[in-house]
């Protein structure tokens, strides 16, 4: 159950308070191959967020179109499973009926959906706390509990913008380490929004460096690290080369964002 | 959580206190019932509002009004709390119109809703229908304004999980937009609660047939003043205890 993602000409202008049109996306190109692990990654306002939110079907683009497997789709999309930056578990449900959301909605019978989530709930390394509530969990714990909910409804691509954004470094490649695994387990097309860069190169068969604003996609670099891979191989010189690489691309424009930001 | 940080000399300080305070005011009571200060009739004694107190336990009548004026309560905060919902709903899922809407609501929801009993009077007449409507009106505000309040706040990201897996406007509404306001729900049915109480017991104290409030102020104009302290005294408890079961449930489900 996997496929293959295209942008295509995606641009977006957005209003200011102020009135001022500002460009939040340059036309985009971008394309995903099928089980592909794709990391965008950006300076703070390069506009990634607008990008998850018109692929993910949030918000409409001004031009250009999302192509999921050849056809145009507009709107949410099954086919597209998202998680959120922020903190999106619902808190008044366990972690179990979290994770079993999609399933529930989509009127699946109750003895199927909690059986099927519990799978998900394995997968992201949470079995034993299917009925802790989220309150009762740490920061890295919900959030796999939101991974766990997207994935449960079958995606055919995983969209995530930022997960582990709000984690420290620590839980931030432990984590990655566990989404390695489920990757690998799972063969999913799959696209990460992040500004981290030893993230992108941990998690990703190729990294896509986008532009400050107008965001547009300036290049894409094949990671060609072995996998299964795991966190130890932030270590190795040919790691810390691709970090080299992308932050080289990056540094200009993360430049411009901040000179941008100090004159706002 | 100030009471659990105490040390325990100092809790058995307050307990002692709280346990004197009434056993001072009844002392007080009984001297001033017995020195004739004021005059006679208008504090009884202790013993005399006890067996009034008594009397009263032990007559049909007292149950017939209580029975009214329950029913007028329940059958008011029933509708403030739908009515108020669904409204706080409604009007907070549209931020444009809860803009415009949310300063007649607020004011609207100080103004004591005791002058509108000349309208109620008007359209549903003496009985138990006019406390009712007087009750609803009076609970509704704290509870539409709560609902309304938690509506805008619910947080975008969870509205946008339920957008990502298409869910129905009902769905939306179900699964996402009812549990989120469980708390500020709650919140304005405790408030509400007590204005719906203090309307509906003034409507039964200013033109009714039946009713507690009705009851004490027949004893008021028929000069049995032990019988209407009794009757206030039943009051008190009644909603000292609707009060009590309110603040279970909001710390059983409101989890914020």
């Amino acid at each position: 159950m996997t496929a293959t993602l295209e942008v295509r000409n995606v641009s977006k202008t957005f209003e200011s308070d102020n009135g001022d049109r500002i460009q939040a996306l340059a036309p985009a190109n971008l394309g995903v191959k099928q089980g592909e692990f794709l990391s965008i990654i950006g300076p703070s306002g390069c506009g990634k967020s607008t990008l998850f939110n018109i692929i993910g079907g949030m918000i409409p683009p001004d031009s250009g179109e999302v192509i999921v497997n050849g056809v145009s789709v507009s709107g949410p999309h099954k086919d597209i499973g998202m998680v959120f930056q922020e903190e999106s578990t619902f808190p008044w449900r366990t972690v179990l009926d979290n994770v079993a959301f999609s399933l529930e909605v989509a009127g699946m019978e109750k003895k199927e959906r909690l059986e099927k989530a519990r799978h998900f709930v394995e997968l992201v390394g949470l079995t034993g706390f299917e009925h802790h509530f989220p309150h009762q969990l740490s920061g890295g714990m919900r959030q796999r509990t939101a991974i766990a909910r997207t994935l449960a409804s079958e995606p055919r691509i995983l969209l995530m913008d930022e997960p582990f954004g709000a984690l420290d470094e620590q839980t931030r490649l432990l984590l990655g380490d566990k989404l390695l695994k489920i990757c690998d387990a799972l063969k999913q097309t799959t696209m990460l929004i992040t500004h981290n860069i030893t993230e992108a190169v941990q998690l990703s068969d190729r990294v896509a460096v986008m532009s400050y604003r107008p965001g547009t996609i300036m290049r894409t670099i094949d990671i060609e690290l072995p996998r299964p891979r795991d966190s130890e191989l932030i270590s190795t010189d040919k790691f810390a080369g691709y970090v080299g690489r992308i932050w080289e691309d990056l540094r200009m424009e993360a430049d411009r964002g901040m000179k941008a930001a100090g004159e706002a | 959580m100030a009471q659990t940080s105490m040390n325990s000399g100092l809790r058995r300080q307050v307990l002692t206190l709280q346990v004197l305070t009434p056993a001072v005011v009844v002392i007080l009571w009984e001297l001033i019932a017995r020195s004739g200060i004021l005059y006679e009739g208008v504090v009884p004694t202790i013993l005399e509002v006890a067996s009034a107190f008594w009397n009263e336990l032990s007559s049909p009548e007292l149950y017939h009004h209580f029975g009214v004026t329950l029913m007028e309560l329940f059958g008011g905060f029933t509708i403030a709390t739908l009515v108020g919902v669904v409204t706080g709903i409604a009007l907070g899922s549209r931020p444009f119109v809860s803009s415009v809407a949310d300063p007649f609501l607020s004011s609207l929801a100080t103004t004591p809703k005791i002058i509108f009993l000349p309208v109620v009077m008007l359209i549903f007449g003496i009985g138990p229908e006019s406390k009712v409507a007087l009750g609803a009106l009076g609970g509704f505000f704290p509870i539409a304004l709560s609902t309304m309040s938690g509506t805008l706040n619910v947080r975008p990201v969870l509205v946008n999980v339920g957008k990502a897996l298409n869910l129905t406007r009902w769905q939306m509404l179900i699964k996402i937009y009812l549990p989120s306001l469980v708390g500020p729900i709650i919140r304005g049915m405790r408030l509400g609660l007590g204005v719906t109480i203090i309307a509906i017991l003034l409507g039964e104290i200013k033109l009714s047939n039946a009713g507690l409030g009705f009851l004490a102020i027949e004893y008021y104009n028929t000069f049995h003043i032990a019988s209407m302290y009794s009757i206030l005294i039943i009051i008190f408890l009644t909603a000292l205890s609707i009060n009590a079961v309110m603040s279970y449930i909001s710390q059983r489900f409101d989890r914020a």
